[in-house]
């Protein structure tokens, strides 16, 4: 079996788990390639349709491009899209001029929390990854969170040979994290060896392209000239620039991407 | 080749160093980070450390000890997934986490200190996670001046520990991952050892896989179109188009009539495909599925050998109790022995209750269900005990009763 099976054969299995386990999961899509990848995932555990919905949530700073990647794919997959936004801190102004932790946790986590209130969901199914961010590389396959969205990360459950925590009395959902085992590398790899749809701003343009997609005033591209995705996959494999060096919430200052995961950020 | 490796050891014995040390020296750090480190440090007021590289909760930093496990990975000969885990007692269960998908461990057992507590316990707990592959690294050789005799010694100790777990023939390698001796480069101070640096050891590592009967598991049934799919993962063995098979404790039989995964159809499969089949008996969540010629057996009553996680647990509880894809209810029938999970030690017999961290082997009555040894089948040989919804102890399967 190869590599990419091999993971991809573990990811399936852990949103059919999810699916088994509770009663009414949602997955999160930013558009971005893991996200992606992770919709695809699903459609291949129940072989076609997504027999849950699909969460995008709007800051209403994403890029054009995303919101046109996301309407096109969702129609051609038969999406049953949820677009959720945080209308009030909106309607504030709330923007990352006025904090970049503030304007993450009001349109990202509060807007999540908002849906998911409103939807009643008790599993978020996200496509994160270990080898992200280190912060990442703490989670669990199944990781719970209580009603304030809290992840109780110094006391996480035990999670031993694909045994994941079912949801707790004290906990109101669980993050599911189909794709925690993989590389950004994979990813890619993956997105070749399917075929999948992709958008074109991860492509090298005048030598920048984005190698993380986020919110326009926030995510910078990188200096590249990998204008396919042979050439990501080459770009990737000799690299030694952070995956996220382009995005601004997670440098703002030492552990911030622990504290905005405290408090329920992706 | 891809290979699980998980780091265990005592607290401050340098597991978490030694992890930094080899994604620093195998050039897996990212641009930038070494000095996002070096910054941290100071505003921390501590000196800069390869540990760092792992520990990213604030906690871990201010306290200097790892809290929860964290998986990182790097290129060697092999694709590595290096899982640290954390030394303190209080975090087993973070430990077990990350060492329960470990293909090969490394015991470091720091120089300066020798044999402590979670030394022991660790190599118990991977003995019974069945991991088999071991190295030992005595690390922090550089603070008793590379001696030869202070290696040989804990060589001795450490084997007489070890072989009680039933481990022989273990690899020693003397190293100092804070000075980067014998972690990915040989070190030129030691000039008395000439065996392989830790990651010579580990791209040596060859990983067996045994032929064994299909085990199926039963996640779910989904209508997709006119058609049901039974969808699952194969733990174990291969199951082939048109195979008679039967799934327990349902006890269902049927035909393989087709083997479906989005977008087309297999003959075959191997072992770990999540796939659907189209069957026309229909088997519950929970079932195992097996050839009718080699078929898995439900039972009613087991012997396990567990360790707890959570709080006491008494003779006579009833708990859920997971295995593959199953729960069932079930009791503690007898505690036999009580084991202290340091040693490995028998600590009583027919205990009435065991403690946290405490490890033992019990007869389980349980609703039927399919359980395997583990020495056979070690992916339906190992079960979850949950209190309460949580999952507070593991276990694996010594013997089945009918």
């Amino acid at each position: 079996m190869s590599e990419l099976q091999d993971l991809e054969n573990k990811s399936i299995y852990i949103i059919r788990e999810a699916y088994a386990e509770f009663k009414k999961p949602a997955v999160l899509w930013s558009t971005g390639k893991d996200s992606t990848a992770a919709l695809w995932l699903c459609r291949k555990s129940f072989f076609g349709k997504i027999p849950f919905p699909v969460i995008h949530i709007d800051t209403g700073y994403k890029f054009k491009q995303m919101y046109k990647f996301r309407d096109s794919i969702a129609a051609e997959w038969g999406l049953d899209l949820i677009v959720a936004e945080n209308e009030e801190a909106r309607k504030a102004g709330i923007g990352p001029q006025g904090g970049k932790f503030e304007c993450c946790t009001q349109l990202k986590t509060q807007a999540l929390m908002q849906c998911l209130e409103k939807k009643g969901f008790d599993a978020l199914i996200l496509a994160i990854r270990r080898d992200e961010h280190g912060i990442r590389a703490k989670e669990r396959y199944f990781s719970p969170r209580d009603e304030d969205f809290k992840w109780d990360y110094k006391n996480q459950p035990l999670e031993m040979w694909d045994q994941y925590q079912s949801i707790a009395e004290d906990k109101t959902h669980t993050r599911v994290h189909p794709i925690l085992h993989w590389r950004e590398l994979d990813v890619w790899e993956y997105v070749k060896q399917e075929n999948l749809p992709i958008n074109p701003m991860y492509f090298a343009k005048d030598g920048k392209r984005y190698r993380s997609l986020g919110c326009e005033p926030c995510t910078n591209p990188i200096d590249s000239d990998a204008a396919s995705i042979d050439e990501i996959v080459e770009e990737l494999k000799t690299t030694k620039i952070a995956e996220r060096s382009g995005r601004a919430q997670d440098k703002e200052k030492a552990f911030t991407m622990q504290k905005l995961r405290a408090l329920g950020y992706m | 080749m891809n290979v699980n490796v998980v780091i265990i050891g005592h607290v401050d014995h340098g597991k978490s160093t030694l992890i930094g040390r080899l994604l620093y020296d195998s050039e897996s750090i990212t641009e930038g980070r070494v000095e996002e480190i070096q910054k941290l440090a100071e505003e921390y007021k501590k000196r800069f450390e390869f540990a760092y590289f792992l520990d990213s909760f604030d906690d871990e930093l201010k306290e200097e000890r790892t809290i929860d496990t964290t998986g990182v990975m790097f290129k060697g000969k092999n694709l590595y997934s290096v899982t640290d885990v954390p030394g303190h007692k209080e975090f087993i269960k973070n430990m077990l986490t990350g060492a329960s998908h470990a293909d090969v461990a490394v015991l470091v057992v720091a120089a300066d200190e020798g044999i402590k507590e979670q030394t022991g316990r660790h190599a118990f707990l991977i003995n019974m996670l069945g991991i088999k592959q071991l190295s030992v690294l005595v690390n922090k050789m550089d603070l008793v001046d590379y001696s030869p005799e202070v290696f040989q010694d804990i060589k001795t100790g450490v084997s007489k520990l070890l072989a009680s777990f039933g481990y022989s023939g273990i690899e020693f390698i003397p190293a100092s991952a804070m000075e980067g001796d014998n972690i990915y480069k040989k070190s030129d101070k030691m000039p008395w050892y000439v065996g392989p640096t830790l990651i010579e050891a580990l791209d040596a590592v060859k990983l067996s896989k045994q032929v064994r009967p299909l085990r199926f598991v039963v996640q779910d049934t989904y209508q997709v179109d006119s058609e049901k799919i039974v969808a699952g993962r194969v733990e174990s063995g291969s199951m082939t188009k048109g195979d008679e098979v039967v799934f327990h404790p349902s006890g269902v039989k049927g035909v393989i009539d087709r083997i479906t995964v989005f977008g087309g159809e297999l003959e075959k499969t191997e072992t770990g495909d999540s796939i659907g089949i189209i069957t026309s008996c229909e088997p519950a969540r929970g079932d195992v599925c097996g050839l009718v010629t080699s078929q898995p057996v439900p039972v009613r009553e087991f012997v396990g050998e567990a360790v707890l996680l959570g709080d006491r647990l008494e003779k006579g509880e009833k708990l859920e109790l997971r295995c593959g894809t199953r729960r069932v209810n079930c009791q503690i029938k007898e505690i036999r022995e009580k084991i202290n999970s340091e040693t490995g030690a028998v600590m009583d017999r027919a205990p009435d209750f065991i403690s946290q961290h405490e490890a033992a082997t019990m007869l389980l009555d349980t609703e039927p269900l399919v359980v395997e040894l583990f020495s056979d089948i070690p992916e339906l040989g190992r079960f979850i005990l949950v209190r309460d919804s949580k999952n507070i102890g593991a276990g694996i399967v010594l013997e089945k009763r009918p």
